[in-house]
């Protein structure tokens, strides 16, 4: 006990040393206070923010930029996945390509977007789902091709129809897979929506950070990246919740 | 070599998918001002590698990937090593890693165009920042994976510090070291495409903006294609050495192209 | 008395892979087994003795020959023939509990709830796993796993039961329990069973009949009518004379082959 708390305590005056290095810095002119605001300046503007409410509309448009698209491309995703998961053929034709595909990174897309669509909203959302739809796809091929050959013939001699195999066996035996893709392509849905944001003049955190840079505010900029690290962390960890719900089975004590 | 069926059939969908482009676009059914067609994306590439313009713009982007990705291996390696080693070290500078970590990279761009201006150095400390927590987070968990037993002779053997890293924890943690450095760099590449597609005017990325902004859309599908290709090459080359350097080719990929 | 065979296999042969690079894993094996028989089939590892009890299961199709249950020939897997697998670990659902593991078969057979519950808390009864009802099979010990399975497949209500070497890699206290438990429960049932193994005095110890295999390729080479009443013990039934003289007669046999 004594030890846990001793590591809390040690953990917190690192971080305080580093922050406080930083505040002195700043308070002193070590460090250029245009392009590192101490952290109390940035403290107190994101503070401001909350207070007069500027900060809701942008985080809230960002998020939900973030989800829209993750969402539709984390359905997507396990529908095509188990389509071709569960078909050899339709491996053998679609993986080769897939893999070519993967490795592309999904922000070399957005000029593509952009000539379809626009700078808009949906050009944004296509890009997104674009982005994050690979790791759920090919969790989903990896989880529905790898159903265990034994759960497989439990199946046959239990006489499942196709629709249970493959809402009882195949369905949760991948779940594990996919869970781990999806939490992958909401970081990716995250990361291109600031990208979007940024590109397109799209209201969000993205483009205000953007503009604050542009216009020298660098409290704000700091600020921005703050909330959206806060953003990050706590979607991570919100899946995360949810895959130890889910896969409660997977963890326990003997 | 005969190619072997499974090459044969994976061709079967992008050539017959390639027909289909050309084909509707001659008919009239494609759009040419957004999907252009095949064979003059072939042509603009040809322009594009016969005037050296798309290779100038494939190394700045490599130059960038590159050195960005070599800053977080150093980094990267050497805070691994020594957190790896002592777990209460690690323990009280963990939370603040955590903290740092779920930052979208991107979200620095701003930053570090404030910081260094256009140019190599601002795209390269963003894919740094980018690159440094996989490598970071893996080297620990290598380095603690360790049979303890081989720390135990190296301490018997009486070998200081340095020895020890170069004899013991990195011949020993090797394996899982490079896939971390394998997952790396390809986020490498991804991170520089994006800083170049959102402002840094050099590279692949601004390459594809720019023919996209004046209505070039063969320029802008050739450069897409040559870069899935770069990714995919990058993508098996990594994937032939880690095999070759760390024994068991330890497959990664399921993690996807996390930035 | 003559009763008419439940299941009928007649010259059945069976090879993996075809033209020149086909391998024989059994050939000509004839049997039957009346209702209410337990037959044990016993050899060595390799002698196709797990092919055979997928072939009875419709889990494969026979090369040459024909298996008849009931009349009627075998070619696909029926709930009537429930099959117990060697490995427990992977042939339960990791993901459901144990309850819900048993009510796998049910659902299958589309009984509905409450009825479900019902049943399924009727067999935890049963194969004494009330108290393990909401863990998962992770959890469990071996033998704790291979009851679920036992479970599982009473639920569907099977006339034949096959087993493949369920008990082989459990413990002998273990395996023991299991045994009594197991001929009880057919007996008392009054199911058929088919049950697999590597180990002589489990077959003699379990079976009505013994069929031994001999490898390269599977084929039949012994087969004998044990002759024990039952209820059998573990102390007595193993020091009974015609228990010792059967083991001695299918061990050299086995090593003959």
């Amino acid at each position: 006990m004594t030890r846990r708390l001793a590591t809390i305590a040690g953990a917190l005056a690192f971080v305080a040393l580093l922050l406080g290095a930083w505040q002195l810095g700043a308070l002193y002119g070590a460090i250029s206070p245009i392009f590192f605001p101490s952290p109390v300046r940035t403290l107190e503007e994101l503070a401001k923010q909350v207070a007069d409410g500027r900060l809701w509309q942008p985080l809230g448009a960002t998020t939900m930029r973030m989800l829209w698209g993750w969402f539709a491309a984390s359905i997507a995703g396990v529908v095509i996945g188990a389509a071709i998961g569960l078909s050899r053929t339709a491996r053998e034709y679609l993986e080769p390509m897939l893999e070519f595909l993967r490795p592309l990174p999904a922000s070399a897309v957005i000029p593509v977007a952009v000539s379809f669509l626009g700078l808009s909203t949906q050009m944004s959302t296509a890009v997104i789902a674009f982005g994050s739809i690979w790791p759920v796809l090919l969790a989903a091929v990896h989880g529905f091709a790898t159903v265990d050959p034994q759960l497989a013939e439990v199946s046959s001699s239990l006489c499942l129809t196709r629709w249970q195999r493959l809402w009882k066996i195949a369905l949760p035996s991948a779940m594990p897979d996919i869970l781990a893709g999806v939490r992958v392509g909401l970081g990716i849905a995250l990361i291109l929506a600031v990208v979007t944001e940024m590109q397109a003049s799209l209201p969000g955190l993205g483009q205000n950070i953007l503009l604050a840079q542009r216009s020298f505010k660098s409290p704000e900029l700091y600020a921005g990246v703050v909330v959206l690290g806060m953003l990050g962390f706590i979607a991570n960890q919100l899946i995360l919740g949810i895959e130890r719900r889910l896969l409660r089975w997977r963890a326990l004590p003997e | 070599m005969r190619p072997s069926r499974r090459t044969l059939r994976g061709l079967v969908i992008p050539i017959v998918l390639f027909i289909a482009w050309e084909a509707g676009s001659r008919a009239g059914i494609l759009p040419m001002d957004t999907m252009s067609r095949p064979s003059d994306i072939a042509s603009a590439a040809h322009t594009g590698f016969a005037d050296g313009s798309i290779l100038l713009a494939t190394w700045e982007t490599c130059e960038a990937a590159f050195t960005g990705f070599a800053i977080a291996a150093v980094i990267g390696l050497l805070a691994g090593i020594v957190l790896g080693l002592t777990p209460r070290l690690e323990r009280i500078v963990g939370p603040t890693v955590d903290a740092l970590r779920p930052i979208p990279a991107v979200a620095l761009i701003p930053l570090a165009l404030m910081l260094f201006g256009f140019g190599l150095r601002m795209e390269a400390s963003v894919i740094a920042f980018a690159c440094v927590w996989p490598i970071l987070i893996v080297t620990i968990a290598a380095v603690r994976g360790i049979e303890p037993r081989l720390l135990e002779v190296a301490r018997a053997l009486e070998m200081s510090f340095f020895a020890r890293v170069l004899k013991i924890i990195v011949p020993a943690a090797l394996g899982r070291i490079v896939v971390g450095l394998r997952l790396a760099l390809g986020i490498a590449l991804i991170v520089a495409v994006t800083v170049e597609i959102v402002l840094n005017p050099r590279g692949l990325g601004h390459g594809m903006m720019g023919a996209q902004q004046s209505l070039r859309p063969e320029l802008m599908y050739a450069q897409l294609l040559w870069l899935a290709l770069i990714g995919w090459l990058l993508n098996r080359l990594t994937l032939f050495l880690a095999a070759h350097w760390a024994g068991g080719a330890i497959d990664v990929d399921r993690a996807g192209p996390a930035l | 008395m003559i009763q008419a065979p439940v299941i009928e296999v007649r010259t059945v042969g069976m090879s993996f892979g075809n033209g020149t690079g086909a391998r024989a894993v059994l050939t000509d094996i004839s049997f039957d087994v009346v209702e209410g028989a337990f037959l044990c089939i016993v050899g060595p590892s390799g002698c196709g003795k797990t092919t055979l009890l997928r072939l009875l299961a419709g889990l494969l199709r026979t090369t040459t020959g024909v298996i008849r249950c009931h009349g009627e020939p075998v070619t696909v897997p029926s709930r009537d023939r429930a099959i117990i697998f060697q490995d427990y670990s992977k042939a339960l659902l990791p993901w459901r509990t144990v309850a819900n593991n048993v009510a796998l078969a049910l659902e299958a057979c589309g009984v509905e709830e409450p009825e479900r519950g019902a049943q399924v808390s009727a067999l935890l009864r049963t194969m004494g796993l009330t108290r393990a009802a909401d863990q998962y099979p992770s959890q469990l010990s071996g033998g704790m796993q291979q009851r679920v399975q036992i479970a599982r497949c009473l639920a569907q209500r099977p006339r034949i039961l096959l087993m493949d070497e369920p008990f082989g890699a459990l413990d002998a206290i273990t395996r023991q329990g299991l045994q009594d438990e197991v001929t009880r429960l057919a007996l008392e049932l009054g199911t058929t069973v088919v049950f697999i193994t590597h180990d002589l005095e489990e077959a003699i110890y379990l079976g009505d009949h013994v069929i031994v295999l001999a490898a390269n390729p599977g084929r039949i080479v012994e087969r004998i009518e044990v002759g024990i009443a039952r209820p059998r013990s573990q102390l007595a039934t193993r020091e009974d004379p015609r228990f010792l003289a059967h083991r001695h007669r299918l061990f050299d046999m086995l090593q003959d082959h």
